[in-house]
């Protein structure tokens, strides 16, 4: 016998993270029972974004097009290159309007327990991006977590005998930050990384 | 089980962590006195939550949990500090023994000799300017005090002590036997080699490199042929 509709719904729903059985339940109820159209959207969402998306050529984000907007954007500084984990990442560093670079978006992190290793994480590909012959500064903007400074080691050892400058986000006490409320691991390796004035 | 245990103040490093469910982690630690536990931390994957930068692998923290079940639960977990953030080429061997430790020693099977090597090889990796011999000295007392028995100092046949000047066949199982007509085999180890490993001291060349094949040999061995994910993406990174 096959499942029934609501069966394959709810089954499907699990694919999620973090959804168990329970949650999948009662989404599946709410989409069929309380929010019709919202359901519908979301089905015709993900159909398009299924068919549209693929990932760019050039920073490895989403993307409709084969290269995206931002990579080809003219006016952005194609000798600088940001390496991030996640898409979010992205987000969060375009928002401080600091930075003017190109990015290449890794979809992940080294994590050897979990079998993340060089060939999950496509390091190949980032290679033929940074060698390109444009890029000049590859600055590794991956989580401060043991996984993060992993992959910023392992991507550092590749690009720094092909003669590119690499550098590392700086970490330390955040910005307005009192030393009363830092949590002591970011004070302690403060003290390691302090720079002299 | 019915008897709800709760352990306070026990010292433990993360060995390997992994997410649960929305907003939790489940973590593998390694504790001093109650070997391996699995727990989960709740909520620890909260943007706010105080544990997301604690439960970080390879620093000593101080952890209580509760539940008698397979699974605990975390209550709390302090960082005590003193070991530097593992870096670079340390870093990957960091997970090397982590994952040795997973997969390798039973879960709520406790060895607090084991866990003062862990914790000494950690300490050792983030000064040491070489870390093969800390890797060999901490593989070496991993499969001792795991109860495998490693004999190093006595020719398994003879009931000898290992000559430094002679070359020995490494039976596993067994222990050493005298080469003889075999010396040349690429498996002989010289006797200077068994009784370097036998003190712990790794730093001779021919003794680093005949106690890394040796060693991994009898890894191999013991984790049944199954191959470790850390050698292998230590392995691919040098292919790129
Ligand atoms: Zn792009």
């Amino acid at each position: 016998m096959s499942p029934s509709a609501l069966d394959e719904l709810i089954e499907a729903l699990r694919c999620l993270p973090g959804v168990g059985p329970r949650s999948a339940h009662r989404m599946a109820y709410h989409l069929l029972q309380r929010d019709q159209p919202g359901a519908g959207r979301l089905a015709r969402a993900l159909e398009r974004a299924l068919a549209a998306l693929r990932h760019c050529e050039r920073c490895n984000t989403f993307s409709e097009e084969t290269v995206c907007r931002r990579c080809s954007d003219p006016q952005r500084d194609a000798a600088l290159l940001c390496v991030v984990e996640m898409p979010a990442d992205l987000a969060m560093i375009e928002q401080t309007h600091a930075y003017s670079g190109l990015y290449y978006v890794l979809m992940g992190r080294l994590s050897p327990l979990d079998g993340m290793g060089p060939r999950e994480l496509r390091l190949d590909k980032l290679l033929a991006r940074a060698t390109d012959g444009r890029v000049r500064e590859v600055i590794l903007a991956t989580n401060f977590t043991n996984e993060g400074e992993a992959t910023a080691h392992m991507i550092s050892e590749l690009l720094v005998p092909r003669g590119l400058k690499v550098s590392r986000l700086s970490r330390g006490v955040p910005v307005g930050g009192e030393l009363e409320h830092t949590d002591s691991g970011t004070i302690a390796q403060a003290l390691v990384e302090r720079r002299s004035l | 089980m019915s008897i709800r245990q709760r352990i306070e103040q026990q010292p433990s490093f993360v060995l390997h962590s992994y997410p649960w469910r929305e907003t939790s982690l489940i973590v593998e630690m390694l504790s001093r006195d109650h070997g391996r536990v699995a727990m989960v931390a709740k909520g620890a994957r909260r943007p706010m939550s105080a544990l997301r930068g604690v439960l970080m692998a390879f620093q000593p923290l101080r952890v209580d949990w509760s539940g008698g079940g397979e699974v605990k639960t975390l209550v709390r977990a302090e960082w005590q500090g003193g070991q530097p953030l593992l870096q670079g080429r340390a870093l990957l061997c960091g997970y090397y023994l982590n994952e040795l430790l997973v997969r390798l020693s039973a879960r709520e099977d406790p060895h607090p000799a084991l866990f003062e090597a862990y914790a000494a090889a950690l300490a050792e990796l983030a000064r040491a300017r070489s870390p093969s011999p800390v890797l060999r000295r901490f593989e070496l007392a991993l499969l001792r005090e795991l109860g495998y028995g490693i004999g190093l100092d006595v020719d398994a046949d003879s009931g000898e002590p290992v000559d430094a000047g002679a070359h020995y066949l490494y039976i596993i199982e067994k222990g050493p036997v005298a080469a003889g007509a075999d010396a040349a085999d690429a498996r002989a180890v010289s006797g200077r080699t068994l009784l370097d490993m036998a003190r712990g001291e790794f730093e001779r060349a021919e003794t680093l490199q005949q106690s890394r094949d040796l060693l991994r040999r009898l890894i191999h061995h013991y984790l049944g042929g199954q191959p470790l994910e850390s050698r292998r993406v230590l392995k691919e990174f040098q292919e790129l």
